[in-house]
């Protein structure tokens, strides 16, 4: 994506800046928010909201090269009229009075567009307030999120929307680094009703998802899965967005023993979530709980993905989980629980690790009932390492009733009866529906993307145009011809 | 305003005599909670004084005790509602409750016993990690849950006596009805039959006429002659190809696939 936007934004520059030199290689940070700006005023007369996207696309990659000279510099040019504004800005940006003589020169040739649009300003502002989180001020970052929070709400444009989501994300980043992200609750849900009485979907997005971020974050999952209950996820969402809610939503669907549920969402969470090179963090965040609630569910997770590039190191720990319970050893599970603790808390997965012991449990019996056809309870407990027969015998009793072995206790005996082949059913109505909702996803596949199709506006009128040229052009083609024909005859008989 | 302390002081000794006085702490509790509510101190404000708030603290896990004493489970919900604020929001401005771990304790028993799984992890994820290791009040629930769910119920019922609180007993009598059906339901599956005796021994009943009792109940066949009960078997149920369903799908990929084409 990165390429492209910076071959476009090369355009830009060429036209509307500086049409007879030659656009530099490397744009510098301050040409390329000069285009921005430009591609943001345009969002606005067009009526066209992917330009607007088109520059958060790039921001994050712009905001590593940003330093407080340039955005200084960028803060007078733009903001030139609106003094107070200028000021207030100017004021949070260390030591900007310095390097103000050096780059006028430049700034000259970049007129600011007439009359400052809102827009402008708001994109301004969310350069300073993510310069001002990458430098850590964040003290600072809270006041002016704070401030233009206030005046985007206060605005109330559509245009400004996609602009206004990635203040709101910013806001909440300002108050989750500074560590006091529970202060932002109800600033955000302030924020939240007022996105979703001006049915304003991307940033009711931005904030639902900073909302369950903020209750996950102090482990709230009752407020967070009233929170998901109550609200409507907008469909219209950008991608980012939807796959982090899905991850919430995963989260918060693993911890109520919701697995199924859980599951499905993380795999779409996954696969909504971009490649695993830009966002790693994220990547991994969600394999890592996936894992463990694909072993809840009683499923082992193939093995290739521990050895993924991104993965492998993140993961280890959970490989080791994942090969105790695959081996039904209780003791090897308890023995890689405790060497891990301290990765498994940091990842908050150690609640939902705890549970997995009874599938430990359940894995063994289900080993021991496929490679024997008949065992006593005695043996069970000595090979799981359970505590007493009479506990073997309940936990077979409940294994056999849970349905994950076949078999039948004979109390009279104390053994375990187990007739393996049953449990080999093969094909049932289940096969037909897995097909059944590939099916569904790929036509659902299909019908979104003709739905996502774009057509310029008013385009077809200009291929009318040659259209209609062409039929004109073939008619003297058709009339030359006939009218050659004869003069060849012409030519003919005069020969 | 002048009768709150005087009402709370009441109630302390109230609550603290042996034997409990608990209609006089019913009704000095009613009075409180108008008081408190007077007071400003329910819902609590930051701005209210740290004494008064710890007074209101006080009275409302007073008042979940005595719920759990006079057998009052919805009213130890409410009460524990309202202490969640305290627990959770004020954590930072008052000192920590003695009683705060007891009280979640029997909160998480509560919901064991209602059979509310999910509730009861949600309230888990909650508490810190240690808390789960080292706080008695919290490892006997959590203990309890977990050999519920393995099945280990042999370890349960040798733990009913085990209550780290007084109050924890009072539910040891419904866990122990839950455990008792699910044991039976696990047998109904496991076995083809079992002898009486040992039908007794499983289900933790010490007399026979109890026994038969709840086999009555769960309707089980008992052979007298043989001195065994035994289990029905469910028929294998019948595979069905589900018709409509099938000619619906077929039916929708039809009308897609002409839109496509």
């Amino acid at each position: 994506m990165a390429p492209d936007v910076e071959m476009k934004v090369d355009d830009e520059t060429k036209k509307e800046e500086k049409p007879e030199a030659p656009a530099p290689v490397p744009l510098t940070p301050a040409q390329i928010i000069t285009a921005n700006i430009a591609l943001v005023e345009r969002a606005v007369s067009t009526l066209e909201p992917r330009f607007t996207h088109r520059v958060l696309r790039g921001h994050n990659a712009l905001r590593r090269k940003l330093d407080s000279a340039i955005l200084a510099e960028v803060v007078r040019n733009v903001l030139s009229k609106d003094v107070s504004t200028r000021d207030s800005l100017l004021a949070y940006i260390p030591d900007s009075t310095a390097a103000a003589e050096s780059m006028d020169v430049d700034s000259a040739k970049q007129q600011p567009a007439s009359d400052l649009l809102p827009e402008t300003e708001a994109y301004v502002r969310l350069l300073v307030l993510d310069f001002l989180l990458d430098k850590q001020h964040y003290a600072q970052a809270i006041e002016l999120a704070n401030d233009t929070v206030a005046r985007v709400q206060q605005l109330n444009r559509r245009s400004l929307d996609a602009l206004g989501a990635r203040i709101w994300f910013s806001y909440g980043r300002a108050y989750e680094l500074s560590g006091n992200f529970d202060d932002a609750r109800p600033q955000l849900l302030a924020g939240q009703r007022t996105a979703s009485l001006r049915r304003d979907d991307e940033t009711q997005a931005t904030l639902i998802n900073l909302l369950l971020r903020n209750y996950l974050a102090y482990d709230l999952y009752t407020q967070a899965d009233k929170l998901v209950s109550k609200t409507t996820f907008p469909e219209s969402a950008a991608n980012t967005q939807l796959a982090r809610h899905l991850y919430y939503l995963g989260r918060i669907r693993a911890v109520q023993l919701d697995y199924t549920d859980a599951h499905a969402h993380l795999q779409q969470a996954i696969r909504r979530a971009p490649s695993a090179q830009t966002a790693p963090g994220f990547y991994q965040a969600v394999h890592k709980l996936s894992v463990i609630v694909e072993l809840l569910m009683g499923d082992i997770p193939e093995r290739n993905l521990f050895r993924h590039p991104v993965l492998a190191r993140a993961l280890a720990g959970y490989f080791e989980i994942v090969k105790a319970v695959r081996a039904g050893s209780l003791s090897q599970f308890q023995a890689t629980l405790a060497a891990h603790t301290a990765q498994f808390t940091a990842d908050k997965t150690y609640t939902l690790i705890l549970r997995l012991r009874q599938n430990v449990i359940k894995t063994g019996i289900r080993r021991l009932s496929l490679s024997y056809s008949r065992i006593s309870l005695r043996d069970i407990c000595l090979k799981l390492h359970l505590d007493s027969e009479e506990d073997a015998e309940y936990i077979v009793g409940k294994a056999i009733r849970d349905g994950v072995i076949e078999g039948r206790v004979v109390h009279e005996a104390g053994w375990m009866q187990c007739d393996a082949a049953k449990s080999r059913g093969g094909y049932g109505t289940e096969v037909s529906d897995v097909f059944g909702r590939r099916i569904a996803f790929c036509l659902g596949l299909h019908n979104e993307s003709v739905k996502a199709m774009r057509y310029p506006l008013n385009a077809h009128r200009k291929e009318l145009a040659t259209a209609e040229a062409a039929r004109e052009r073939e008619k003297e083609l058709a009339k030359e011809i006939v009218e050659g024909e004869h003069d060849g005859d012409d030519d003919l008989g005069d020969f | 305003m002048s009768s709150l302390p005087q009402l709370y002081q009441d109630l302390k000794r109230a609550f603290d005599a042996r034997p409990t006085d608990l209609k006089k702490c019913g009704q000095l509790l009613a009075k409180l909670k108008v008081a408190v509510i007077e007071n400003g101190l329910f819902p609590p404000r930051p701005e209210a004084k740290e004494s008064d708030l710890i007074v209101a603290r006080d009275i409302l896990e007073i008042g979940a005790f005595w719920s759990i004493r006079s057998k009052d489970v919805p009213s130890f919900d409410r009460y524990f509602a309202q202490l969640q604020t305290f627990y959770t929001d004020y954590n930072a401005i008052l000192p920590p409750s003695p009683r705060e771990y007891p009280l979640r304790g029997l909160n998480l028993i509560r919901l064991l016993t209602q059979n509310r799984i999910a509730d009861f992890h949600t309230t888990l994820e909650a508490l810190p990690i240690d808390a789960l290791h080292e706080n008695p009040y919290i490892k006997h629930p959590v203990n309890l849950e977990r050999w519920l769910m393995e099945g280990s119920y042999s370890k349960v019922w040798g733990a009913r006596e085990e209550a780290p609180a007084e109050e924890y007993k009072f539910f040891v009598d419904s866990l122990i009805g839950t455990i008792r059906n699910e044991i039976a339901s696990c047998e109904e599956a496991a076995y083809d039959s079992i002898p009486l005796k040992d039908a007794a021994l499983l289900l933790f009943f010490t007399s026979r006429s109890d026994l038969m009792t709840f086999a009555q109940q769960r309707g089980w066949q008992i052979s007298l002659v043989d001195e065994k009960i035994i289990f029905s078997r469910k028929g294998e149920e019948k595979a069905e190809i589900p018709k409509q369903k099938l000619i619906l799908a077929n039916l929708s990929y039809a009308r897609e696939l002409e839109q496509i084409v």
